[in-house]
């Protein structure tokens, strides 16, 4: 799906009001993986919940298709995932996917529950209540429970910020495996740079609040990245540059 | 039951076993008269001479303590509901709840054996308004206390607000229900007895004003006896039904 944000603002209501995103001007084509980060409190999670109807923007628009995030998720065409594997303790691995199920009622597009749990290797333990799994293991189930949506866009907030480095690492080669087929557009909030190079096709860099775009850098490097090649290096610096900017401009 | 768990109940037992054979000690070696302190042999001899009537008294007492502790979980449940899906009504309806709840039952109880007579209406009532307020307070409190990660899921599904409810929060408040069953379980069988205190034609209550009036201490603290038992028991009961739906806080809690 084709996101489009024009003059985006946002501020947080209270004493004294908080603004959070101010003036954020970019589009997305469809079936691209963009990767936002930025300083903490620049706005990037702001930016996702707004696209995601959990909030509604004091200015400005996102238009997803045309349309707006509203009726994007009126029409369930969007999958939220967040740090929180937000898994029901009371619902085994099979009945957290199949809840989701209930939600997208009959449409077409998504995988089948059992299709989706063997994809992220849970094909045997579907019977596991959550608090029996790791938490590489619950951020898996929850990308089964983002698999059997038919989405074209995938909102992600930060998903496996909370994981150790190495189950981080594998976990977001795999979720790269998930997403080539099915290609979704994907909104990917980190603060990790490295993340952002690995996963992503463009990387979009906010300063801190109130956010403002203040790079935007596209990666026309083939996947798996490979961190040796110069070319990644050289967008490592670049994005190195860009971030202390971001920062900076944050402190002056 | 696990090891440390084992030895917790018998440490538990232990003081009970204690404090029961310092009691006997205590009132042999000094002479204490019967209409003051009788021996827990003599309470357990005058259990065991009276099955019968005894058997009867608590019948009634349980009876009365667990349909009134019915009512007060359906109604404190119900409005807990009631308040969850109508938020609007919240700040009136618990104004109104914590008013009822300061209000002296030992006050009202002699009120309602006046204007319902000796029957176990006015019992099951005074049970009933006893344990009502914690189960309405604990599951209120469960049902909206739902973590911001999975209202942001639901609403990325747009789940209705019915929906969060019935997935999400009814689920969710099972533990502060049975929290509340735990408190409000013991509070019933002293509602009850202290309802037949102030006039009954029978149960526990009954059973130990009378004694109490005639000195007769012996017949009074077999009813104690029997009342710490039936709490005891009531409350394993509820730790072992919720072990069970509410397998997943004392599982993770083992992990």
């Amino acid at each position: 799906m084709r996101v489009e944000v024009s003059a985006l603002n946002h501020t947080y209501p209270g004493k004294p009001p908080r603004p959070a995103l101010a003036g954020l001007d970019f589009s997305i084509p469809s079936g691209q993986f963009v990767a936002l980060i930025g300083p903490s409190g620049c706005g990037k999670s702001t930016l996702l919940r707004l696209a995601a109807n959990l909030l509604r923007p004091t200015g400005g628009s996102i238009r997803i298709d045309g349309r707006t995030p509203a009726e994007i998720n009126a029409a369930r065409q969007v999958a939220w995932m967040a740090q929180s594997p937000a898994l029901l303790p009371w619902l085994t691995a099979r009945g957290n996917v199949a809840l989701a199920q209930r939600f997208i009622n009959g449409q077409n597009g998504g995988l089948p529950i059992e299709d989706a749990l063997q994809r992220v290797g849970l094909g045997d333990i579907q019977a596991a209540y959550p608090f029996t799994l790791s938490g590489g293991m619950q951020q898996r189930l929850a990308l089964a429970r983002l698999l059997i949506q038919p989405a074209g866009l995938w909102l992600m907030d930060e998903p496996f910020a909370a994981l150790d480095e190495i189950t981080r690492e594998r976990l977001a080669l795999e979720l790269l495996d998930l997403w080539q087929p099915l290609h979704p557009t994907v909104l990917w909030v980190t603060h990790h740079i490295h993340e952002a190079l690995r996963l992503a096709d463009r990387v979009l860099v906010l300063s801190a609040a109130p956010g403002r775009l203040v790079a935007d850098l596209l990666l026309e490097l083939p996947r798996p990245r490979d961190e040796s090649d110069p070319r990644f290096q050289a967008a490592l610096s670049q994005l190195r540059t860009c971030l202390a900017q971001a920062q900076g401009e944050a402190q002056r | 039951m696990k090891a440390p768990a084992r030895r917790s109940a018998l440490v538990a037992w232990g003081i009970v076993a204690v404090f029961l054979i310092s009691w006997e000690a205590g009132v042999r070696l000094m002479n204490i008269p019967v209409y003051l302190l009788p021996s827990p042999s003599h309470i357990l001899a005058t259990l065991a001479d009276n099955p019968s009537m005894y058997a009867q008294a608590s019948l009634l007492t349980l009876g009365e303590a667990l349909i009134g502790l019915l009512l007060g979980v359906l109604a404190g449940a119900a409005i807990a509901v009631l308040l969850t899906l109508l938020p609007g009504i919240e700040d009136g309806v618990m104004t109104l709840a914590i008013l009822m709840k300061s209000t002296p039952l030992v006050a009202i109880a002699p009120l309602l054996t006046l204007w319902l007579g000796f029957g176990v209406l006015p019992k099951i009532i005074i049970t009933a308004l006893l344990t009502f307020f914690p189960v309405l307070v604990n599951v209120l409190s469960g049902l909206q206390r739902v973590d911001q990660p999975f209202l942001d899921l639901f609403h990325s599904w747009r789940a209705s607000r019915w929906e969060v409810f019935r997935y999400l929060r009814l689920p969710g408040s099972l533990p502060y229900l049975f929290a509340a069953l735990k408190i409000s379980a013991p509070l019933a069988l002293i509602g009850a007895v202290v309802a037949e205190w102030t006039g009954a034609s029978g149960g526990l209550g009954r059973t130990m004003w009378l004694a109490y009036t005639n000195l007769n201490l012996p017949y009074l603290f077999a009813a104690i006896f029997i009342l710490a038992a039936a709490g005891m028991i009531l409350y394993r009961l509820l730790a072992w039904a919720e072990g069970r739906a509410v397998f997943w806080q004392s599982i993770s809690r083992e992990l």
